[in-house]
């Protein structure tokens, strides 16, 4: 579908209108600011988010014991401060600094062994009476950092924590977490929420997940974070977040990430432990505490898989799919319980069947770095760990970061990390409450790391002309249900079946790539039980035609590999569409998502080569398109 | 006597000797269970604080079994440091070295510490480096927006005309339904030169950082088309102020301080010292300094 000319007709009629509009100032022209209080923005009686906040959900510091056991020497103020845009020297001793600063981070530390590697190089008194801590220090005092190392990695092998017993190194370690996000959260300016992550691998198949505090330190001392070591079993942590709230009254949620190195079990289809079907309790315990998924991140893009969606020419972006974190391999079975595309279709069945719909969830990227260091753009990537942070040393490609312990057919080695991605959070307002609160809600979308807008509202009676309302928000809240939403079924027979459709707005990233194209990904259950997907190209940059297949022609390549540039010579700067769905069915539940591409870029491993002399990498594109993925808008038949 | 005097002056003799008053000191300070006393006095507040910790994980009070595990746990430990000590395990430990050594740099810190920075000295460094600390200007803005994409050639006549209109009108003049619709913000309030920034990127913040508040003008380009722009308020940052920035000079002064009197300390104690290196053969050296390959991620 295109848009351009029909808006082009509409906005030279809305001009016209303007111009009108022009004399009828002259008349009642008020005098000048001066002397009376302006109020220059429209928006304080305005009651509905009306701005996007960037963040990184997933960042850790020398707190995570694969972080500062292994060279990062940052902690957690140092973390706040880079994202918020002062210039930081990095562990490896560069100085480092974000072009824009991030609206908020949730610094999110292992929970196991928190705080182990500072607390061990300040010999904590406390540490240092354990065993393990007198172990530890021999090998980091021999300068044996990977002897040190081995002494946790088998320490914690068991599933047996080596500090158990010692709540008070871990009260020590996590008050210091809450202080610190304390003295960086600025309301209105910079929110920095308590968090840690729960780092579950289950036979060294990654079922992490993000905890992310509502509240305050207060509260949140009150525990020490419920790790691994208590339980590898989400079910668990649910119960205990549950706990949390009922004895704080506070809330919090959690954040899976890369179902792509979990070999089937993020998205499987029994529990984890007990291995039974799942029931309409626990589908609804995981949507209560797990409302959103990191869908992108450094350790691979998890949006969906080439052998899923075979007819989506985008579908193999980043793709990390040897196998897990540990050695074992994968196989193709385990895909399908692996990516957010397919998870989402196959809620859609668990709903019917039970009634819940366990992964409606929304959709973030964050970086997961590991150098304290939230960079998630190609120019500017500091890498997964402090050891290959920017240098010409071939660790920075060359380092095995997946995989680890087997064969090398399933290495993912460091050149293949993504510099991916960001958390972007429709609000009013920066603070804990008010994005928190988005979060729940899931008025949120991923980007692999650039800062792209995107919005999108869906339902029965939008039309072409709402997508040049200057109050386009307002009557998109008013008539619709923003991302995240469902659509009313009442409101679809009431307008006598006739199919929803959708505003969508695209902006660039003001100092990015202009597009390539917006696309909406429908995913549906068939009557069948069958579950379906289509990706329709909405709105896209200059005179492209579908071909036959209809498929629209690639935007083409600026990229000049040698020098690492582009140009926004092609693409456009704004995409719109009003969208209907052509074969909707009443009867059929379905998602829709927006998906948004920028036209290709370099990738970091160029801007590498270029800047360090160094070999392309061979197994990697030179240029991609960074793109956002919007959290779903849902369709349900009314009973 | 002589014997005597012989016997005391033996190392041995004088280390058991003052082995013994430590002894006794430590026996006097603790009231009889410091490192040296076989008693060990489970007190109600240890037990309580115990308890606390384990509750902290489980969110639940011990079991009477699981406290009896903390009780015999903690004694266990206690047992084991006062043995290994006696023992004589804590010397030449690198442990303790590597803590003595830092306990000897605590005390040039605190002593950087304790002498705080006067405000002459504080002034000095913020003025040093000025460029570094001093705040953004803040702008508010108004903006009209006419896309290139959309209108073409045409856009930049149709921008001159809209300028025309918008001078008459002044800086109030009603721009809700002028130019094309878009995300971008029609008005910024007041703020940071940053929040132009991250709306409509750096070149353009740059362009507006440049104008002169009060009046229309452009159209100035942005990644996005052609605006037409108003600057209806601008505040120059304040002059820097050691009272607007104090924490941060405050912090940065020390530690670059803490780095030069650890410096100037390390340097003044060599000289009391002659430090003879024998650097090991070649292929000794490389296998040291082989770096430890293991740094992946988890």
């Amino acid at each position: 579908m295109r848009h351009r000319t029909a808006a082009a007709a509409a906005l030279s009629a809305a001009f016209a209108i303007s111009l009108c509009g022009v004399a009828a100032w002259a008349q009642d022209d008020a005098p000048g600011p001066s002397g009376k209080k302006v109020q220059y923005s429209p928006y304080p009686e305005k009651n509905f988010p009306n701005r996007v906040y960037f963040g990184d959900t997933h960042l850790h510091t020398t707190y995570s014991t694969d972080a500062g056991m292994v060279g990062n020497t940052l902690g957690p103020d140092e973390a706040y401060r880079f994202a918020k845009g002062e210039t930081v020297t990095s562990s490896t001793g560069l100085k480092a600094r974000l072009a824009r600063p991030l609206d908020f981070l949730v610094v999110a530390d292992h929970a196991e062994n928190l705080g182990l590697a500072p607390l061990l190089m300040a010999k904590d008194p406390g540490l240092m009476a354990t065993d393990f801590g007198k172990a530890l220090g021999a090998k980091v005092d021999a300068g044996d950092l990977a002897g040190a190392w081995e002494v946790w990695s088998k320490a914690k092998s068991g599933g047996k924590d080596p500090l158990a017993g010692h709540e008070d190194i871990y009260r020590t370690a996590w008050s210091r977490l809450t202080e610190s996000a304390e003295k960086h959260n600025q309301p209105g300016q910079f929110t920095a929420f308590i968090g840690y992550e729960w780092t579950s691998a289950y036979n060294r198949c990654n079922l992490h997940r993000n905890i992310v505090f509502r509240g305050g330190k207060q509260k949140a001392d009150t525990i020490i974070p419920f790790s691994s070591f208590d339980s590898a079993d989400p079910e668990d942590l649910w119960k205990w977040m549950a706990t949390y709230e009922q004895k704080t009254g506070e809330k919090l949620l959690a954040i899976p990430h890369n179902g792509n190195l979990s070999n089937g079990l993020m998205f499987d289809d029994v529990t984890l432990t007990t291995k039974k079907p799942f029931d309409r309790d626990y589908a609804e315990r995981r949507a209560r505490w797990e409302p959103l998924y990191e869908t992108t991140q450094m350790k691979g893009d998890g949006e969906t898989h080439p052998a899923l969606s075979p007819n989506d020419e985008f579908a193999d972006f980043e793709t990390w799919d040897k196998g897990q974190l540990g050695p074992a391999p994968k196989t193709p079975d385990m895909i399908p319980k692996e990516y957010t595309r397919e998870a989402l279709k196959r809620g859609l069945a668990y709903e019917a069947k039970l009634g819940v719909n366990p992964w409606k969830f929304g959709l973030v990227g964050s970086s997961d770095s590991h150098t304290s260091l939230a960079t998630t753009t190609e120019d500017n990537f500091f890498g997964k760990v402090s050891a290959v942070e920017p240098s010409a040393d071939p660790i920075r490609f060359d380092e095995v970061i997946g995989g680890i312990g087997g064969k090398p057919e399933v290495y993912q080695y460091a050149r293949q990390t993504s510099a991916s991605g960001l958390a972007a959070v429709w609000s009013r307002e920066n603070t804990r409450e008010a994005l928190w609160d988005a979060m729940a809600r899931k008025e949120v979308y991923a980007t692999t790391g650039t800062r792209l807008v995107v919005r999108v509202f869906g339902g029965f009676d939008f039309t072409e002309a709402d997508l040049d309302r200057s109050n386009f928000a307002e009557e998109g809240y008013k008539r619709g249900v923003p991302m995240g939403g469902d659509l009313p079924s009442e409101a679809q027979s009431a307008k006598g079946g006739r199919g929803p459709s959708f505003l969508i707005r695209a902006l660039r990233d003001p100092d990015g790539a202009n597009l390539d194209r917006v696309q909406v990904v429908k995913g549906w259950l068939e009557a069948s039980g069958k579950t379906q997907e289509k990706v329709y190209d909405v709105a896209w940059s200059g005179g492209r035609k579908p071909g036959r297949d209809g498929k629209l022609p690639p935007v083409g390549n600026t990229v000049n590999v040698q020098e690492a540039t582009y140009t926004n010579a092609i693409g456009a700067p704004a995409l719109q569409a009003c969208w209907k769905d052509p074969s909707f069915d009443p009867k059929q539940r379905a998602f829709y998502y927006v998906r948004v591409l920028e036209i290709p870029t370099p990738r970091w491993t160029t801007y590498d080569a270029k800047i360090f002399g160094v070999k392309l990498p061979t197994d990697v594109p030179s240029s991609i398109q960074e793109r956002a993925y919007t959290t779903p808008i849902w369709y349900t038949p009314g009973q | 006597m002589r014997a005597v005097g012989k016997l005391v002056r033996e190392p041995l003799v004088q280390f058991l000797v003052l082995g013994g008053l430590l002894f006794a000191y430590f026996e006097w300070r603790s009231g009889g269970s410091g490192p040296g006393s076989t008693r060990i006095s489970i007190t109600p507040g240890l037990v309580e604080h115990l308890a606390s910790g384990f509750a902290k994980t489980w969110q639940r009070p011990p079991t009477d079994a699981e406290l009896k595990g903390l009780i015999d746990e903690h004694v266990r430990e206690e047992i084991a440091t006062r043995e290994a000590t006696a023992m004589g395990l804590d010397r030449d430990d690198t442990i303790i070295r590597r803590r003595l050594r830092q306990k000897m740099e605590f005390l040039v810190e605190d002593a950087v510490d304790q002498a705080p920075p006067s405000d002459a000295e504080l002034q000095q460094w913020m003025e040093k480096h000025a460029d570094a600390l001093r705040a953004e200007p803040q702008v508010a803005l108004r903006q009209v927006y006419l896309s290139t994409e959309r209108r073409g050639a045409s856009a930049r006549i149709e921008a001159e005309k809209l300028l025309t209109s918008l001078r008459s009108a002044g800086p109030d003049a009603r721009i809700d339904a002028l130019g094309d619709a878009s995300m971008l913000p029609r008005e910024l309030p007041l703020g940071p030169l940053s929040e132009v920034t991250r709306a409509f990127g750096t070149e353009f913040a740059a362009r507006i950082d440049a104008l002169e508040p009060g009046q229309w003008s452009g159209p100035v380009e942005s990644p996005y088309g052609l605006h037409l722009v108003l600057v209806p308020g601008r505040i120059e940052p304040a002059p820097l102020a050691l009272a607007d920035v104090r924490p941060l000079v405050e912090r940065e002064l020390l530690a670059e301080r803490r780095r030069t009197q650890l410096q100037a300390l390390y340097e003044r104690l060599l000289e009391r010292y002659t430090v003879t290196i024998e650097m090991p053969k070649e292929e000794v050296k490389t296998q040291a300094s082989a770096a430890p390959a293991e740094g992946g991620a988890r």
